[in-house]
């Protein structure tokens, strides 16, 4: 347990190292770069160095603490939180839809080897669909969901194509970890008369557990693109996809905004992971060290 | 009643095709109860696809399996018997209590008595105080005293073993074996054991069957008269060496038979 605890201050520390580390080259590059640039053959391939272009970190961290808009009595801080908390939700709402599907999917293909044959190469390609064409087609497919009381609404969309980046990997990984059961753990089940649906609880998804749990923090951190791009591409409001794009508009006037908007969306996919890896740790905690992938 | 019965049974693997590879052709075999016999014999002489067949996990070409006077089939859903592997495949994310009562769980057990059981089990293969380690806590000769306690859970009349020693170092091993004849006097079970080794087939067993490949067959079968109680001085006295010559004796005959010197059957 001690050993657990040194590495994960460790780990905690080389991650806010990285995180100086960037911070001090943005500055130095901002402070000694060429002003207007570096230009090769006619095209800049070094940003310039002003402040509307690369604002300094410290205006970026200020800027959370001054208000939203002129005159307001919200801060920037509390607009970003209300948004990356809004798509925090839509997150775990995708991930929870694409970790659903994507674990019955393998429970399916594993069982019937005619479904993975059939349905495993669609899945590939249905992760080539750019996400941008296909959020505006999800939009108006939910606008048109009417089941009883039930109406769509609109964060559904994102929550679903959230899902839909998520479920691919979870798929995937789980698939492998059904299919990693030693033979003789599966003649040892056979030889207890078990059934497949008992052989598939007491031995295949325990098995697949040290496989599923890479594959979760894959499926959070891809549910949270999925939620933000799907917010920026169908302008769904309250989300902190929003609130990049609006921010972004006031680039020329506003520089620093724009970060805290991103600063929340990192936040975000971090808390996201954060989280999955708190649950990884809790059900590997009885597994041998070598079993963590 | 034979615990086990096996009459002029074939198994052949990818039947009909150009690649049909006879893993077992005839074979013939009575096993009393409380028997403990050893097949032995070179790699695809199918020793370990007879015991498969024993344990239904494989149906024969032809001929006919028999456990406990039941179809192989029958025994098998009735769990009349226990099986233990080289790697003792026990479940990593179970503690060592919970592995033995993984059979009895599977019958429908109720709680207190599969913990009942499974105390009785580690007291047999006197681990009693490992119950709540996990697997991977312990070492290989535990681990497979582990497998057996939870091969031998639900009291089958019958064990089956692939090779569980095979694993483990020289000296694990003969303690092993040791453990095992133990085990099985004070419970009374019948044990059809696969194994490489000459000297742990001879130790262990009532009659050794010798097998030959191509296709898969029983060229010999040695009794040894080594008596009930074998201690580690059994390994010191002739009958054992008489039985090791024996058996040696007929795989090198087969041995012979492949190289062209012997009798070539082909």
């Amino acid at each position: 347990m001690t050993s657990l605890l040194r590495r994960a201050a460790y780990r905690t520390l080389m991650f806010v190292a990285a995180l100086a580390l960037v911070v001090v080259i943005w500055e130095v590059y901002k402070a000694f770069g060429p002003v207007d640039g570096g230009k090769l053959f006619g095209a800049r391939v070094l940003p310039r160095t002003s402040d509307y272009a690369m604002p300094h970190v410290a205006d970026m961290f200020s800027r959370f603490n001054r208000p939203e808009v002129r005159g307001s009595d919200r801060t920037v801080f509390s607009a970003v939180l209300a948004g990356a908390w809004f798509s925090f939700r839509l997150s775990v709402v995708g991930f929870v839809i694409g970790g659903t599907l994507g674990i019955a999917l393998a429970v399916l293909m594993a069982r019937f080897r005619w479904v993975q044959r059939g349905v495993l190469p669609y899945l590939v390609v249905s992760q080539t669909v750019p996400l941008i064409a296909l959020a505006p087609l999800v939009v108006s497919w939910g606008g048109k969901v009417e089941i009883g009381p039930f109406v769509w609404p609109r964060w559904l969309s994102a929550a679903v194509l959230g899902a839909f980046l998520a479920f691919f990997p979870i798929a995937v990984g789980t698939l492998r970890g059904l299919a990693a059961a030693s033979a003789s753990s599966v003649e040892l089940m056979q030889s207890y008369a078990a059934s497949w649906t008992k052989t598939l609880f007491k031995l295949r998804f325990p098995t697949a557990v040290p496989y599923m749990t890479p594959a979760f923090r894959l499926g959070a951190s891809a549910s949270v693109i999925g939620v933000v791009v799907a917010e920026i591409s169908t302008g769904l409001k309250g989300g902190i996809g929003r609130l990049i794009i609006e921010y972004a508009r006031e680039a020329t006037g506003d520089p620093a905004k724009v970060y805290t908007a991103i600063f929340g969306a990192a936040a975000l996919g971090l808390t996201m992971a954060g989280v999955v890896i708190a649950a990884d740790v809790f059900v590997m905690r009885n597994r041998p060290k070598e079993n963590i992938l | 009643m034979s615990a086990v019965s096996i009459r002029n049974v074939s198994k052949a693997f990818n039947e009909g095709k150009s690649n049909q590879v006879d893993a077992l052709r005839e074979v013939s075999l009575d096993v009393e109860p409380g028997e403990f016999i050893s097949l032995i014999g070179p790699s695809g002489c199918g020793k370990s696809t007879l015991l498969r067949l024993i344990a239904n996990l494989l149906e024969p070409t032809a001929g006919e399996v028999a456990v406990n006077g039941k179809s192989a089939t029958q025994a098998r859903l009735d769990q009349d018997y226990g099986m233990a592997f080289q790697q003792a495949g026990l479940f990593d994310w179970r503690t060592v209590r919970k592995n033995i009562e993984l059979p009895l769980e599977l019958k429908g057990w109720d709680k207190s008595a599969r913990r009942a059981r499974a105390e009785e089990m580690l007291q047999l293969v006197q681990l009693p105080e490992f119950a709540d380690h996990y697997p991977w806590q312990l070492s290989g000769g535990m681990q497979q005293r582990i497998a057996i306690a939870r091969a031998l859970a639900a009291h089958p009349p019958l064990l089956l073993m692939d090779e569980p020693f095979g694993a483990l170092d020289e000296m694990t091993r003969e303690y092993m074996q040791g453990e095992l004849l133990r085990i099985c006097a004070a419970t009374g079970t019948t044990v059809v054991f696969v194994t490489h080794s000459i000297p742990e087939a001879v130790y262990l067993s009532n009659r050794v069957v010798v097998m030959s490949p191509r296709p898969g067959r029983i060229t010999k079968i040695v009794e040894v008269s080594l008596g009930v109680e074998r201690t580690e001085e059994t390994r010191n006295q002739t009958p054992f060496f008489e039985a090791i010559t024996a058996v040696r004796g007929g795989l090198r005959g087969m041995h012979a038979a492949h190289v062209g010197l012997g009798n070539d059957d082909r």
